[in-house]
């Protein structure tokens, strides 16, 4: 790395009263740094220049704004950096603010950055309690989130996974489930939103993590959020149902047309079942469950889904429904959906479940050692 | 009513006063019989205001109301009267008062935004009451424009567009006054509500579509059906009607338009029962037939006659065990039967051979269907008029 006096030459460089050309330099050669390993973790040892960095998003030239946000990403990526980035900067600070204009071009990479920096418990605490300071609180952010082109030149689809990322807090859920107003039913919608992967998966995976608290379940389940329509419409597809089975489904899933299509993403087809499942955990949620009528939609899924671990999702979730009670439906989704033959092949997935789950955690911990949002130079 | 004397201060005038009681009885004193409806006429003392103030009727009220309208106060003022005006018509339910008073207060000009904003609110609950829910809008909008953080007149512009059916845009008046009171109750009950029946909406959409493509491959089908047995569908006056376009025979739009004819004819037909032709489970078409007895000038209508049915089933049964009334003869039984078909183009007759099937005969080379429902002419065999109608006619007869 930099000896000493190297460094603080450098540093000199990084303030808004620079030279041009000569800071353009000195923010590449930062940003380089920043796209690797050991260049991230030297500068965790630096907290004058991670100062410098945020200060010169302020700078007025657009192309040193922009290497500062792509270096910061780049830290941002590696969890060693959440703590120096939030406690030694005001990088937080500047980031809500400047997330609030509906002006300001850069408002997409502070997103990932934020997204990024909540992804832990630890940091995504402090972002949490820093919006809550800087009195934006979680509201503004869903309804910056839920309008329509508020910033014309950024999508804020990272947003989604922020959300996501928060309710990771029970202080983030609650206030997202908060019956006395009208926030969860703003974010169902775009479960289905088709134009950003990002979006819906955060959106998805912010109703799951809201999903944990049982006492809400029935609540969700009700006419006040009807959680239910928004999490089936995108494991529903455009078979044609009967007309008696399309009536005895609820509203949002009946007649649906030819072209329907379903969600693209394994995982958040995943994460959908996920949802279901834990929704099913109180006999009150399985009750209505039962009661909407979901097995054409299971039904069919069931028969379209090629993917394996979704398949095990969708047949444990299938299993709890039937588990229960059972009535005259549930035993003919038992009959036409689980023969002898799939039953042989469920005991063989678990088998091979048990495998994967091993390669998958194998895997998982590779990753965590990757930066995840990087933008690498 | 009592003329009160401007009394000195004296004892001594008072006691005069008071000494006329004795001996006079005072003039306008109410009488024994009309005391209440002379009561009734005190301003005071009433309990409902007349709907209009006659002076002459009514003095004591007109002189009040005029002091009320007095020219001499600010368009505030003014403005402001005309407010607890409308306000009080509001609450007796004499909204469309109310509205004269709100607007009358609009009409003030006055600069107060605050109160501007209210009459509009006002005027649109009361407007909102009478059921005139474009009127309520408009004004529940301008309210808004006045003051975007005027609550009641989000939540009034919400309503109204829900009884406009428009529910997107209920949902985006909610949403905006959610955003100023995210806790408020009604504005999130009025989101619930509007976003319910918006889905329903879009459901309804959705099942009308599905039904309508149904019925557009039914009709499809069928056409198709009606072309593979070869059978010839005429077009109608309806169609000729539609003038200009009613060129393509062929193709997509002859073929939906042919099946509109024969919707059109099957439910315009002379029967009135909107009978059409229809194919059952197994593909067999089952048809609408008229027959025509010109003798008595009579007909017969079979709803549907199955295509692979022979016409002596049917007029066996027609004519098997009772005589119609109209056969005053006595002659029109089955074995003495002749049908015929007409073919429109020349006024040729053609004799229908009883044993054939409908399907059968409508395949003749020169049978076409009008109407949408094959008809035939029946005449007794060898009757004096049969011998008539067939005179001067064309006739191909069975072999």
């Amino acid at each position: 790395m930099l000896s000493d006096s190297e460094a603080k030459e450098l540093l000199s460089f990084l303030t808004l009263e620079t030279r041009p050309d000569v800071k353009g330099q000195a923010t590449e050669y930062i940003l380089g740094l920043t796209g690797n390993r050991d260049g991230c973790r030297y500068l965790r040892s630096k907290p004058d220049f991670l100062k410098a960095l945020v200060t010169l998003t302020r700078d007025p030239s657009i192309a040193i704004v922009k290497d500062c946000y792509h270096a910061v990403i780049n830290l941002s990526a590696d969890e060693t950096l959440h703590q120096p980035l939030i406690k030694e900067t005001d990088l937080l600070a500047i980031l809500f603010k400047n997330l609030l204009d509906p002006e300001y071009v850069f408002a997409d990479r502070i997103c990932t950055i934020l997204s990024n920096l909540s992804r832990h418990e630890r940091t995504c605490r402090d972002v949490f309690h820093a919006l809550q300071e800087q009195k934006i609180g979680l509201d503004k952010v869903v309804e910056i989130f839920c309008t329509e082109g508020f910033n014309k030149t950024a999508s804020l689809h990272y947003l989604g996974p922020l959300l996501s990322n928060l309710t990771q807090l029970p202080e983030a859920r609650h206030f997202i489930l908060d019956k006395d107003r009208c926030v969860i039913q703003r974010l169902l919608p775009y479960t289905q939103y088709e134009e950003s992967t990002t979006r819906r998966g955060g959106v998805v995976g912010t109703l799951r993590n809201c999903c944990f608290d049982y006492a809400h379940h029935e609540w969700l389940l009700s006419d006040a959020v009807d959680i239910l329509p928004y999490l089936l419409l995108p494991l529903a597809g455009p078979e044609e149902l009967s007309e008696e089975e399309n009536e005895g489904l609820p509203v949002d899933l009946q007649y649906l047309p030819e072209d329907k299509k379903r969600e693209d993403d394994p995982d958040i087809r995943k994460m959908l079942l996920e949802t279901l499942m834990l929704l099913t955990a109180t006999k009150v949620g399985r009750q209505i469950m039962n009661k909407k009528n979901v097995y054409p939609i299971m039904r069919e899924f069931h028969k379209w889904e090629k993917d394996p671990h979704v398949i095990s999702t969708c047949e444990k979730l299938v299993q709890v429904l039937i588990g229960d009670e059972p009535e005259a439906g549930m035993e003919n989704l038992m009959e036409v959906e689980i023969p002898n033959d799939v039953e042989e092949k469920l005991k063989e997935l678990d088998a091979k479940e048990q495998e994967q789950m091993e390669k998958d955690k194998q895997e998982c911990e590779k990753k965590q050692n990757e930066s995840p949002e990087a933008l690498e130079r | 009513m009592a003329a009160p004397t401007q009394g000195e201060d004296s004892d001594d005038a008072m006691d005069e006063f008071m000494e006329k009681f004795k001996t006079q009885k005072y003039k306008n004193a109410f009488s024994e019989s009309n005391w209440e409806e002379e009561f009734e006429k005190v301003p005071m003392f009433m309990k409902t205001a007349p709907e209009s103030i006659d002076p002459e009727k009514h003095p004591d009220l007109a002189c009040i109301q005029s002091i009320i309208h007095d020219d001499d106060r600010t368009p505030e003022e003014k403005a402001r009267g005309l407010k607890d005006e409308g306000n009080d018509y509001f609450k007796e339910k004499k909204y469309k008062k109310a509205v004269v008073s709100y607007t009358e207060g609009l009409k003030k000009n006055c600069t107060d935004i605050e109160l501007n904003a209210i009459l509009y609110t006002n005027r649109a609950a009361a407007h909102f009451h009478l059921g005139n829910m474009r009127s309520a809008l408009n004004d529940a909008t301008a309210a808004k424009k006045l003051k975007p953080d005027h609550i009641k007149a989000i939540i009034r512009g919400a309503q109204c567009s829900m009884e406009l059916h428009n529910y997107p845009g209920a949902l985006q008046w909610c949403d905006e006054g959610l955003r100023l009171l995210p806790t408020e109750k009604k504005l999130q009950e009025l989101r619930a509500t509007a976003d319910k029946q918006k889905r329903e909406a879009e459901r309804d959409a959705r099942k009308a579509k599905v039904k309508a493509k149904k019925q557009q491959n039914e009709k499809e089908t069928l056409l198709a059906a009606i072309k593979e047995r070869g059978i010839k569908l005429l077009k109608t006056e309806p169609s000729q009607r539609r003038g200009s376009d009613s060129e393509d025979d062929d193709g997509d739009r002859g073929a939906s338009r042919a099946l509109a004819d024969l919707e059109l004819d099957g439910i315009s037909s002379q029967e009135a029962t909107g009978a059409c032709v229809y194919m059952d489970e197994q593909g067999v078409l089952h048809w609408p037939v008229l027959f025509l007895y010109p003798e008595h000038s009579q007909t017969d209508f079979i709803s549907a006659f199955c295509e692979n049915s022979s016409f002596m089933d049917h007029l066996a049964v027609m004519f098997g065990e009772e005589l119609p009334p109209w056969d005053s003869e006595r002659k029109y039984q089955p074995q003495n039967l002749q049908l015929f078909f007409e073919d429109p183009e020349k006024g040729n007759l053609y004799q229908v051979d009883l044993e054939k099937s409908l399907l059968n005969v409508l395949q003749h080379q020169r049978c076409s269907v009008k109407a949408g429902t094959p008809s035939f002419i029946v005449l007794v065999s060898g009757s004096p008029f049969s011998k008539q109608f067939l005179s001067g006619k064309k006739v191909q007869r069975l072999k």
